[in-house]
């Protein structure tokens, strides 16, 4: 009885330190979720502010006017477009290319097999300046195609789903092909189906890359109305410095739905996870 | 039969290819014929200046500062991130429930954006913020992202408090994969406690470790966005990285032709480091029969 009563004592203080722990990495987000309710005199004054307002928001989605009116919304709307479009055609184009190089037998196949290994672990930073120059070539500068086509693609989403379908037996994909089913009903009807749990945790991350990423989405626009909402709150940084309540707004803005989607989709990642690693 | 197939093949991987060749081999090329001009970008004539970029890279404090900035942030952020992530693993395994929740918990860091991490921490090292004030009163006044080793640290430790819920699910996931009969085992030899831990669980989850190590030095070889916002690559390039290198000199000084030349040199030094890197850590993991 003794031994339980300590074990006991034991596992309640690993969950006080783990709960301790847990919220110093997210204190970060507190910080900024409370910042952008504070009132304009307390922010960054306090680790916890004491008198609140909305005038950070307020700012945010009826003034802050920069060349265009209402930027944020438009900036937010663009990430949306940007991220889901691209997010759909790496995916899309993962599962294709992934059955292709699993599933299929073809001449060329391990050619181009190998060749996405070396294209994998090749350095990209080579390609910024040139890649830049073929989107202004392709008159894709400053507009959503520069966006979303370049990053269409994605090697990552190939090899998860290549990985995910070898380990899927050919059995099924022959009765299907029995019955007279296309490859790409197989693919669609029976592929994506059973990879359920994978499928979660590529779409997770994918959409979580687009979502925040500055460098690409920075070069390839110069329009205000083209701004991602990631690099909207960049440029504010600087000028904006001295007003740092809309900027936490706006923080709070770009944050909050990639979370909120992260937890709606928590459990299934998890799972995926678990298979991916294995 | 066959021949179908060898057709249905190629259309499968149709949009990889041609998305490698226009956003891989064509710029691949591209960048080597840059390199060896001294185009601005705008203008639409220039001259080919041999190798005039890549001696002038060579020679410039902003390149050395970038390729050995690179193995400050794995001094930096490697062991951190790398134990952080250990201790999150190991606290969480142990626990019997509420293990998901806490480990999606301890995953949200890795969500946020580069710039959204860096707005946070300049507020929270702004000269006002509660942390300066609270440090100033007992005497230690430091200018956080003006000084060399503050600022290398401070980015490292934005870097780790992002990675480190995420190298944590990898590790669980290889907890979970060790065999408790090892265990049983160990006991009934009398390993325990701190034993325990090195003999049987680290080596166990070399396999992940190796994972998590590979995943944390390619993370060193692109950090851009927190030193775009909050240092610029400062103080005296104490935080110049590659990526920063070749966006100032490409797209602010507008020397394309010069910036090609120093990612050629980037992307070399990235190649070889990497390759030593993952050699190193095989040796090291066939030395302790790890593999």
């Amino acid at each position: 009885m003794v031994g339980t009563k300590r074990s006991n004592n034991k596992l309640i203080i690993r969950y006080v330190i783990a709960g301790i722990l847990l919220l110093v990495m997210v204190y970060p987000y507190l910080y900024m979720v409370l910042n952008s309710f504070a009132d304009w005199s307390q922010v960054d004054k306090k680790l916890i502010p004491t008198d609140y307002s909305l005038k950070s928001y307020t700012w945010l989605f009826t003034g802050g006017d920069s060349g265009i009116t209402r930027p944020w919304i438009n900036a937010f709307l663009n990430s949306v477009i940007v991220s889901l479009l691209s997010t759909f055609l790496m995916m899309a184009f993962g599962v294709m290319v992934a059955y292709a190089l699993s599933k299929l037998k073809w001449r060329g196949r391990d050619t181009v097999n190998n060749f996405i290994m070396f294209h994998m672990f090749f350095p990209s930073i080579i390609l910024l300046i040139p890649s830049f120059l073929i989107v202004q070539k392709l008159g894709w500068y400053d507009s959503y195609w520069a966006l979303i086509i370049p990053k269409g693609v994605s090697l990552w989403a190939i090899f998860m789903y290549t990985n995910f379908f070898k380990a899927v037996p050919t059995v099924f994909i022959e009765a299907a092909r029995l019955d007279g089913a296309s490859d790409f009903k197989i693919l669609y009807k029976i592929m994506l189906p059973m990879s359920k749990s994978i499928t979660t945790v590529v779409f997770l991350f994918l959409l979580m890359e687009r979502w925040t990423e500055l460098l690409w989405d920075m070069i390839m626009v110069s329009s205000d109305n083209m701004l991602t909402l990631n690099v909207l709150l960049s440029q504010m940084f600087g000028p904006y410095g001295t007003y740092p309540g809309p900027l936490y707004a706006g923080s709070v803005l770009l944050t909050v739905p990639i979370i909120i989607i992260f937890i709606i989709f928590g459990k299934n990642f998890q799972k995926g996870m678990q298979v991916s690693l294995k | 039969m066959k021949e179908n197939n060898n057709r249905l093949g190629w259309l499968f991987a149709s949009p990889y290819l041609i998305y490698s060749i226009v956003f891989f081999l064509l710029p691949l090329i591209y960048s080597f014929y840059l390199a060896f001009t001294n185009w601005d970008l705008i203008a639409p004539t220039y001259d080919y200046v041999g190798f005039d970029n890549f001696a002038k890279a060579l020679k410039s404090p902003g390149v050395h500062a970038a390729f050995w900035v690179t193995y400050k942030f794995m001094v930096v952020f490697i062991p951190l991130v790398i134990v952080m992530s250990l201790v999150v693993a190991l606290l969480v395994h142990s626990l019997p429930r509420f293990k998901s929740v806490f480990l999606i918990g301890f995953f949200l860091p890795y969500l946020s954006s580069g710039v959204v991490s860096s707005l946070i921490v300049k507020g929270l090292l702004s000269y006002n913020s509660p942390v300066n004030t609270a440090l100033r009163s007992i005497g230690i006044n430091i200018d956080w992202l003006g000084t060399a080793w503050s600022a290398l640290l401070i980015v490292g430790l934005i870097m780790a408090w992002k990675f480190t819920g995420y190298y944590a699910l990898i590790l669980t996931s290889g907890l979970e994969s060790i065999d408790h009969e090892v265990y049983e085992a160990a006991a009934i030899d009398g390993v325990t406690g701190r034993q325990r831990f090195w003999k049987i669980t680290l080596p166990l989850l070399y396999p992940s470790i190796y994972t998590t190590l590979i995943l944390a030095f390619g993370v060193t070889f692109g950090i851009f966005t927190e030193v775009y916002q909050l240092t610029g690559g400062g103080p005296n390039y104490a935080t110049n990285t590659w990526q920063m290198e070749i966006y100032t000199q490409a797209f602010k000084n507008l020397q394309a032709g010069y910036a090609s030349a120093v990612a050629l040199l980037a992307a070399f030094a990235t190649f070889v480091s990497i390759f030593i890197i993952r050699k190193l850590l095989e040796k090291w993991g066939a030395r302790n029969g790890w593999n």
